[in-house]
């Protein structure tokens, strides 16, 4: 999560707003077109951001399950008359259907399909996702709990998660060359063979540390004063805009028509 | 330092989560996030597009983190507040709303029936666990709502509903059945060999 | 509230103090116990081990007994003494963390910035559990903005991903607002000069930064006593002067100065009084000028670290044999013949002669060095004093006689066990470093040295074979050989070992992966250096025969067999049934290298070994590291303390492109 970005960026409040809107899309099953508009309008942020890498790859990607899904619809509209269109199941078996080519094609057009329109409905949620994870920082989100007043119950050990995953990874590579030195469970297939135990010796050192950071991490929070009752503020200020405001409204218009049928 | 006493990251005795546990549950919630995330991996790799036994994975794997958070924390709340954050951390990264609904809910559940024992009873631990695990149920249950808006899109192209009824007779009721039979089956393994390593590894070392 | 709105340099007094009239700290009387001795989680000081029994203090033990000490505003003050000696337990009833934090009964009076008075909770086993209701502890809460507290590992003290969380982190919890709070972050910033630093992930500063941004965080709520609990022990020389820079700057502004710490040298300037603990009682009380009149051997006695470190670093220029990366040959040859006018190959060549004669070498070379070089007059040679003779008997004997060893030793067999060739160490982008060719032989202990940064874990884990070199060759005994090779015959002791650490027990540790059928480790070429047992008694093997080590094939009943006496010559035996993670840090260090011994392997790499150690502990990795050499393996040593390798190692490789161990430090 980078801390400066120079371009404009939404409020976290907003983005948790666009991250129920995006939820409600999925929710209403929203018809293709209706989705497609959406889609356009959460990338946008995502583009303001500067994220223009991250922001292509998903526009990429939704257009190709947009186009999958007209390749699927084509397939499946001649198998529509041929009675069965054959089983699902019975594709990802892989079991043999006693139609022929065009049936295999159908039931290929139907996977494809289901991909498609799957994969696509979630998009929304994964684009908003993507935005809020990548251009929130983690003051900005601590200090929006705050702002939100989620209890501090809450927002210590969400601070604590985002501080501890980096540990997590550094932990993990020094255990696995801990393994290797040692010759257990070395090896590419190694863990594929012995599941349980490798899942032991990599989980108990893993878990030890973890007890020993949960203590150091203890002191020194107690001692700068994380246990003080009362408000804590924080230095970051989060303030929603004009431009917040009109954003939300934005986007919340099509959805309404779309889910009103209107669109 | 070989007798299981107390640990000693403990207020005295207070019922109520201090920062010190928060900042323990806080950690193990770390871990078990990244559990899950290794559990979305191995389903995926394993069941291919069948990622509804996501939380059966999880479970397997996840028991040891879980029993030892609750035997370091040990206090109402520890259980709850892991799965508002997890669902919390779900939720702002694009997952559908209602796997928040399901990891408070069902870890909450959990809790409560761990505390039943005082989070000392190994069987209502399991138990919890069990319980617990179903909170993980929220990520794949938009598998069934892709389904629906499948069968939603193929109806407005005119599909006939039988084309339809055909087409998914085999997932829908019976599939669901099956993925939550495997996270219970999966829980009892999984929190039983938390259980063991617990004992083997932790409470040797005087830990828990 | 009212200590952070005052200004930096309000060294005064401002209010009344209770009893102790012009004491900031005021500890009378005061005993203390912990109520768990939390093993795995007491690691907590990874060196809370007893020195001689090698014996984690046991929770009876009393960590502190009948202690008074009173510090002045605006003193600074050094806490020394052996490890476990009830420093850092001071420190933490000075911040609160006791009895706030960490339980156990308490007695006597503890006043710190006039709150506090009568802690005494005195009295049977229970009185852990009521001294919650009895008398109220000055909750650690109205300690914060009064004391700032800095801990040993740079890690684990940071509780925000970014700098400048960090340094707000105090000021939100005590509730600024937050124009407020980015001032305070500014003027703290500009004050410590480490503007630099903010906006940075907390992940990618290095171990000296860490620690400069944990004092300045420290220092945020502008209290008026900072402690520190060996905030050195993982730094490099110049992290230390950071630090160094800093405290000064704090005793410039007036604030009461603690510093727990078992390295004296960084900051021997700025210490107006040093306090001396043994056994958690104080031993002694020093102005600067006693103390430093006490002289190197006085120090060496009380197991303490020395004062004065040119002697070590004219030793250490004298065996810096090898240099890393490109190598300036002029400056290169410039330092060999000033130092040692040897190559590294005409080192190896004359090996057992030169070996035998090693340390006296050091000690002479140190005098000839102070006489010319160090202000500081040195009253006497500094010849390492061990407090563990009887336990060690041929490391003893190494050093107080050393022509045993000569005779003791074997030569080497000609070719080095790993020797590198136009080695590019590095990752893909991000790093790359040309590494001078270097050999590394049996018998030798080799101290790798440089800043951070230097590119010394990536050499090192490029030679252990657990990354690829980028460019030129590694060789196993002459041959180039792939990485997984070399990760067969090396072994990394990492600097925190915990994570090496998988068994159950302290002997099933030395068993693991040695009973799979098909486990690469019992190819013989391994098993070459599997300690033999007549010659326990001197080392860890002493000489093996090497028929005998090179059988092929190791039944399962003398696999344990085997174990226990690699435990045995360890010191470990007595521990062969706990857990490796309740042992204490030294213990769980010697079982790493156990495991090492049992899985035969040839080169044998501690990375930073010592850190956070006092002299005693020092002297016996030393000591082991010494009979592991002895023993035929070829040990290298990644570390930062000069006092370790200028007594040790048998040569240097620095991996600094300039000379980095001038004098002028301090």
């Amino acid at each position: 999560m980078p801390v400066t970005a120079a371009s404009r960026r939404l409020d976290p409040r907003a983005k948790l707003y666009l991250l129920l809107l995006a939820n409600l899309l999925l929710f209403f099953h929203v018809d293709t077109r209706g989705e497609a508009i959406m889609v356009a309008l959460f990338l946008l942020p995502l583009f303001a951001a500067g994220r223009w890498k991250n922001g292509l790859r998903l526009a990429v990607l939704y257009f190709a399950l947009l186009g999958l899904g007209l390749w699927s619809d084509a397939v499946t509209l001649d198998g529509a008359g041929g009675g069965s269109g054959g089983s699902l199941i019975g594709m990802m078996d892989g079991g043999a259907n006693d139609g022929g080519a065009a049936t295999f094609a159908v039931t290929a057009g139907h996977v494809a399909g289901l991909l498609s329109v799957g994969i696509r409905m979630m998009m929304p949620c994964l684009i908003t996702g993507a935005y809020a994870f990548t251009t929130t920082s983690i003051s900005e989100f601590v200090c929006a709990m705050r702002r939100m007043h989620v209890p501090e119950a809450i927002v210590i050990p969400c601070m604590v998660v985002i501080r501890f995953f980096p540990t997590i990874v550094h932990d993990y590579r020094q255990i696995r060359n801990a393994m290797a030195l040692r010759g257990i469970a070395a090896g590419r297939f190694a863990l594929v063979r012995h599941p349980v135990q490798s899942l032991e010796f990599i989980l108990v050192p893993l878990l030890m540390n973890a007890t020993i950071v949960s203590r150091d991490l203890s002191v020194a929070a107690l001692t700068k004063g994380l246990g003080i009752a009362g408000e804590h503020t924080c230095m970051t200020v989060i303030r929603m805009s004009w431009f917040d405001w009109a954003f939300m409204a934005v986007c919340t218009v099509p959805l309404a028509l779309a889910i009103g049928g209107v669109l | 330092m070989n007798q299981p006493n107390q640990p000693a990251v403990q207020s005295p005795k207070s019922s109520r989560l201090a920062v010190p546990d928060l900042i323990s549950i806080g950690i193990f919630t770390a871990l078990y996030f990244v559990c899950v995330c290794v559990a979305t991996l191995v389903s995926t790799l394993i069941a291919g597009a069948g990622t509804i036994f996501l939380p059966a994975v999880a479970a397997l794997i996840c028991g040891p983190v879980f029993m030892l958070s609750v035997a370091r924390v040990g206090k109402f709340g520890g259980i709850t507040v892991m799965g508002v954050v997890i669902g919390l951390f779900l939720f702002v990264s694009g997952h559908f709303a209602l796997s928040f609904v399901a990891s408070v809910v069902f870890p909450l559940a959990g809790d409560l029936i761990a505390r039943i024992g005082n989070y000392k009873n190994r069987v209502t631990i399991l138990i919890g666990y069990v319980v617990f695990c179903y909170g993980l149920t929220g990520p794949i249950l938009p598998l069934w709502f892709m389904k629906d808006a499948y069968v939603a899109s193929l109806e407005a192209r005119g599909k006939s509903a039988a084309y339809i009824n055909d087409l998914f007779s085999q997932i829908s009721v019976g599939s669901f059945f099956v993925a939550m039979a495997a996270i219970l089956v999966c829980g009892l393994i999984g929190g039983w060999f938390g259980q063991r390593i617990l004992k083997k590894h932790f409470v040797k070392a005087g830990i828990a | 509230m009212s200590a952070s709105s005052s200004s930096i340099t309000s060294a005064v007094p401002s209010q009344p103090f209770g009893t102790s009239a012009d004491s900031i700290i005021a500890i009378a009387d005061t005993s203390f116990r912990y109520a768990h001795d939390d093993a795995g989680v007491a690691a907590v000081n990874p060196t809370v081990a007893n020195p001689v029994s090698g014996n984690v203090a046991s929770p009876t033990d009393r960590a502190l007994t009948h202690v008074d000490l009173a510090v002045r505003p605006g003193e600074t003050v050094m806490l020394c003494g052996q490890s476990g000696c009830g420093k850092t337990t001071i420190t933490r009833l000075i911040n609160g963390l006791i009895p706030n934090f960490f339980h156990g009964p308490l007695t006597g009076t503890q006043v710190v910035c006039g709150l506090g008075g009568d802690g005494d909770t005195s009295g049977d086993a229970t009185a852990g559990a009521r001294d919650a209701n009895v008398a109220a502890p000055v909750p650690i809460e109205s300690l914060v903005p009064l004391v700032g507290s800095v801990f040993q590992n740079p890690k684990t003290q940071y509780f925000n991903a970014d700098t400048t969380s960090e340094l707000a982190f105090p000021c939100e919890n005590v509730g600024m607002p937050s124009a407020a709070i980015r001032e305070r972050v500014d003027e703290t910033a500009q004050r410590f000069g480490i503007r630099h630093l903010l906006g940075r992930s907390v992940f990618k500063l290095s171990g000296g930064e860490k620690q400069r941004l944990a004092v300045a965080s420290a220092t945020m709520l502008r209290p008026r006593i900072i402690v520190m609990d060996e905030p050195t022990s993982n730094l490099d020389a110049a992290a230390m002067r950071d630090l160094h820079d800093m405290v000064a700057e704090l005793k410039r502004a007036g604030v009461t100065v603690v510093i727990a710490e078992h390295r004296l040298a960084w900051c021997a300037d700025l210490i107006d009084r040093y306090v001396r603990f043994e056994n958690g009682a104080v031993a002694g009380e020093y102005t600067a000028a006693e103390f430093a009149e006490l002289g190197a051997e006085q120090l060496e006695l009380w197991g303490l670290r020395a004062l004065d470190l040119a002697p070590y670093r004219a030793a250490l220029r004298a065996k810096v044999g090898v240099t890393g990366g490109a190598p300036d040959v002029a400056e290169m040859a410039g330092r060999m013949s000033a130092g040692c006018p040897r190559s590294a190959r005409g080192l190896n060549d004359g090996l057992p002669s030169e070996r035998g004669t090693s340390q006296p070498s050091v000690i002479a070379a140190v005098n000839a060095e102070t006489e010319t070089a160090s202000d500081m007059p040195v009253t006497s040679p500094i010849g390492p004093v061990i407090d563990s003779a009887s336990r060690h008997p041929s490391a003893a004997s190494v050093l107080a006689n050393p022509s045993v060893q000569q005779t003791e030793h074997q030569s080497p067999n000609g070719a080095a066990i790993i020797a590198t060739h136009d080695l590019v160490v590095g990752y893909r982008r991000a790093f790359r470093r040309e590494v001078a060719d270097l050999a590394l032989y049996g018998g030798d202990i080799i101290g790798l040295m440089g800043r951070n940064g230097a590119g010394k874990s990536t050499l090192v884990r490029t030679l252990c074979g657990l990354q690829k070199p980028l460019a030129g060759r590694v060789l196993l005994h002459g041959r180039s050989v792939r990485p997984a090779a070399l990760t067969r015959a090396g072994f990394l002791v990492m600097q925190d070992v915990n994570y090496q650490l998988f068994a159950d027990s302290a002997r099933e540790e030395l068993l693991l992966g040695l009973g799979d059928a098909d486990d690469v480790i019992r190819r013989p070429i391994d098993l070459a250096a599997v300690p033999d047992t007549e010659t326990a008694g001197s080392g860890i093997a002493g000489a093996q025969s090497a028929e005998a080590a090179r059988m092929p094939y190791l039944h399962p009943a003398t696999l344990g067999e085997q174990a226990d006496r690699v435990l045995d010559a360890l010191d470990l035996l007595p521990f062969a049934d706990r857990h490796p993670m309740s042992l204490s840090g030294g213990q769980k260090q010697r079982l790493a290298i156990a495991s090492a011994i049992m899985c035969g392997k040839e080169l044998i790499v501690l990375d930073e070994p010592t850190s956070g150690l006092d002299r005693a502990h020092m002297m016996q990795v030393g000591a082991l590291l010494r009979r592991l050499a002895d023993d035929g393996k070829a040990v290298l040593v990644v570390t930062h303390d000069e006092e370790l390798a200028a007594l040790w190692c048998d040569r240097i490789i620095d991996m600094d492109g300039s000379p980095s161990l001038t004098k002028e430090t301090i």
